[in-house]
């Protein structure tokens, strides 16, 4: 099933990695790595919000603390990037286990507002344990080597880096499409019907947490390494707003589109940060609400739709939707208790 | 491979210019300034926090030396040609740390200036260790921009949190407020001013009777405020060392708990002249403080911000000032390099000594880049004098150079 479907659409992956190789050629290397971090960051959230239904509003926490980790481990040990960034994601999956733990009992705004609560005290830590994070002036001038190799180009840096971004993407969809994944799925859409099912819910939702929660520290590991520091920006509850904010412009339950979402928002200010137009919230708060009103199912989501419409294809029930492979839910059965 | 393509044709372009003109100052240009032209890139905040009392206004500032510049060396200017970019950061220090990058590979900038905020600051300097280019930092306060984290390429320009504590802690307690309380928010900004403070306080004699650390952000102060009277000895002055935002509540209400009709005084560790205005003065009133400049300190102050205000309709802020007096002295130290490479300029702006209508008595210090100058305690007038817009302040005494700032930090090693 899973070769079949990924034999189905070479053209798809290949443009994508082409995408991903070509990314610093044609914008500003530094840029198409924040891009990178971003993209795998919105990944593992949907991992959570599109497959698992769990709407966090705290995965700062999780990028936040990998970006201190990772930078402590380079700046302190000297240690080659990958074992740094390898360090800050094991750092937050272990924070996402007492986190997820208590937070993942909860669902909808209680959850988002658990997370967030969660947080913030990250935040306040990072903020106060000066000696170590260095309070708001941050982490600052983390090296990134490989054995010898200076990496202190950021267009080198981003080829060296891609991988582990691709090895997280490859990860999220492996979860995504293993029957684990469609537990998930099923979990999100009843999981009182997955309850009686025999399925732990309470100890998939927690595996799902620490599995987003790692991936986004992988994430943020690199973010911390492509820039050479760490700041309090990192955990503040903004940079949870903003992922929240690309996996729903993207759209939720898609994967790839979180992708889109990341790719537009950074690339966006990026551009208006020197356009001498300082309305920057205005234009992405603009997007967000367009987007939110008019495409319901987020950028990617909507253009899936849309090329299905054309061809007659019956929607790809393996994204965005609950069932992989097999029919949609009947009317009526299972509703939400 | 791209840019050594380019600058090969460029080498070649200007060889075959200076071929045909067969004299030697035709290719002269070519040859010093990078590209031809200097790049100054003001990097701030034009849209959050620090957007009113920098921003888009300093770039104005920057744009005005570049004018003045121009006007004072006509045909024996180095540079002909000058191009001022901006960017927002929008405070955020990994914006900031990406477009000093961009700003430095892709667009020439040849000195970056402003960056409010530390952690940004910080960041940028990293990057013009990295790429051995010019950067003066104004926005910022931290004193790591001239300790640990100094670098050859970076300057501190205008003020910092020895400099703010020292000269209102100091000065105030020689005037007779021998009893302090001291309120600070509690994070790293707070804490070194709290640091700061206390050493001068205690250095110029006084006491501090207590210290406390209130939560960031806060919107009451009323613990702090209320148990200041009866602690013992009965403090003179509250120091406080919220900005912004906290600032403002601590303020109002000091004044709802009519403090100073009970003989206790206030003192701000960093206020700009945009807090005031946005409060009023009356808010304000009495307050002590350390400011870095004030526009109507002095005729040739005023001169200046007549023709900063006929170009963006309001006063200049220190930062603003600043701003223009950074580039002005990195375009004279361009000037008489003769080049604009960095290496050349940086020798040329250490251990400078001028006078500009910003820095008096200035001069760049060569063991920590930071700029040494004049700076002033100030009062807030209360409305009643108040005679123009924006007239605000009243300077109180001059603290000369060499014992506003903090001697040289032996752990900067340029």
């Amino acid at each position: 099933m899973i070769l079949s479907r990924l034999a189905a659409r070479p053209p798809l992956l290949a443009a994508g990695l082409f995408l991903a190789l070509a990314l610093p050629w044609m914008i500003y290397p530094p840029v198409a790595l924040d891009i990178a971090c971003w993209a795998l960051f919105a990944a593992a959230l949907d991992l959570l919000l599109g497959f698992t239904g769990l709407l966090s509003f705290g995965h700062a926490a999780f990028w936040g603390t990998a970006t201190y980790v990772s930078g402590l481990i380079a700046l302190r040990a000297g240690l080659p990037f990958p074992v740094a960034v390898a360090g800050g994601a094991l750092a937050a999956a272990l924070l996402s286990v007492p986190i997820g733990y208590l937070s993942v009992r909860l669902r909808g705004i209680y959850f988002a507002m658990v997370t967030l609560a969660f947080a913030q005290m990250v935040y306040f830590v990072v903020n106060q344990w000066r000696d170590v994070t260095g309070g708001e002036n941050g982490l600052q001038g983390v090296p990134r080597e490989l054995f010898g190799l200076d990496l202190s180009d950021s267009f080198v840096f981003y080829y060296a880096g891609l991988p582990l971004i691709l090895a997280g993407f490859l990860a999220v969809w492996r979860v995504v499409r293993s029957p684990f994944g469609r537990v998930l799925m099923s979990i999100r859409d009843n999981p009182a019907r997955a309850q009686a099912l025999g399925y732990p819910v309470q100890r998939y939702k927690l595996l799902a947490f620490v599995l987003s929660a790692g991936l986004s520290g992988l994430a943020g590991g690199l973010f911390a390494l492509g820039h050479g520091f760490a700041s309090l920006e990192s955990v503040y509850w903004t940079t949870s707003g903003q992922v929240v904010m690309m996996v729903v412009l993207g759209g939720i339950g898609t994967l790839w589109g979180g992708v889109i979402g990341a790719g537009l928002v950074v690339a966006l200010n990026d551009y208006l940060v020197t356009s001498g137009f300082d309305g920057i919230g205005i234009v992405t708060g603009t997007i967000f609400v367009l987007v939110v009103l008019v495409f319901r199912r987020g950028i990617w989501g909507t253009a899936r739709d849309l090329v299905h419409a054309r061809t007659g294809r019956r929607p790809d029930p393996g994204q965005g939707d609950a069932s992989d492979g097999t029919p949609a839910r009947p009317e009526g059965v299972g509703s939400p208790v | 491979m791209k840019a050594v393509g380019r600058s090969a044709a460029v080498a070649v372009a200007v060889a075959t210019i200076a071929g045909c003109a067969g004299g030697p100052g035709a290719g002269g240009s070519g040859d010093k300034i990078s590209d031809g032209k200097v790049v100054l890139a003001v990097l701030n905040d034009q849209s959050a926090i620090y957007a009113d009392l920098s921003g888009k206004s300093s770039v104005e500032a920057v744009k005005m030396a570049v004018a003045d510049y121009q006007a004072k060396y006509g045909d024996k200017a180095v540079v002909k040609e000058i191009e001022v970019l901006s960017a927002d950061h929008q405070n955020k220090p990994e914006v900031a740390n990406s477009k000093a990058q961009e700003l430095y590979d892709r667009q020439r900038a040849d000195i970056i200036l402003d960056v409010p905020s530390s952690a940004a600051a910080l960041a940028v300097a990293g990057i013009a260790k990295a790429k051995k280019k010019i950067f003066m930092d104004i926005g910022a306060a931290t004193t790591e921009l001239e300790g640990a984290q100094c670098n050859k390429y970076t300057f501190h320009y205008g003020y910092n949190t020895y400099m703010l504590a020292h000269g209102t802690g100091d000065t105030v307690t020689k005037d007779g407020a021998e009893n302090w309380y001291i309120v600070y928010p509690d994070y790293a900004f707070g804490q070194d001013m709290q640091k700061n403070f206390t050493a001068a306080v205690t250095g110029a004699g006084g006491t501090v009777v207590q210290s406390d650390p209130a939560p960031f952000p806060n919107d009451n102060f009323s613990t702090f405020l209320l148990k200041a009277p009866g602690l013992s000895p009965k403090p003179e002055v509250i120091g406080t060392m919220q900005a912004g935002g906290d600032l403002v509540n601590l303020v109002k209400q000091y004044n709802e708990y009519k403090l100073r009709d009970k003989g206790i005084g206030l003192a701000v560790g960093l206020m700009f002249i945009t807090d005031i205005h946005s409060l009023g003065p009356d808010a304000l009133a009495g307050t002590k403080f350390t400011d870095a400049w004030y526009w109507n300190a002095t005729p040739e102050n005023r001169a200046w911000a007549d023709k900063f205000q006929a170009k963006v309709n309001k006063r200049p802020s220190f930062p603003n000032a600043a701003n223009y007096s950074a580039a002005t002295q990195y375009l004279e130290a361009v000037q008489r390099a003769g080049t604009d490479g960095a290496d050349a300029v940086v020798k040329q702006l250490e251990g400078y000594e001028f006078e500009d209508v910003f820095a008096k008595n200035g001069t760049i210090r060569a063991q920590d880049h930071l700029l040494l100058h004049d700076v002033s305690l100030a009062q807030v007038k209360p409305a009643s004098e108040v005679t123009e817009p924006w007239d605000y302040e009243k300077i109180l005494k001059t603290i000369p150079a060499d014992e506003a700032f903090q001697p040289a930090d032996p752990a900067c090693k340029l």
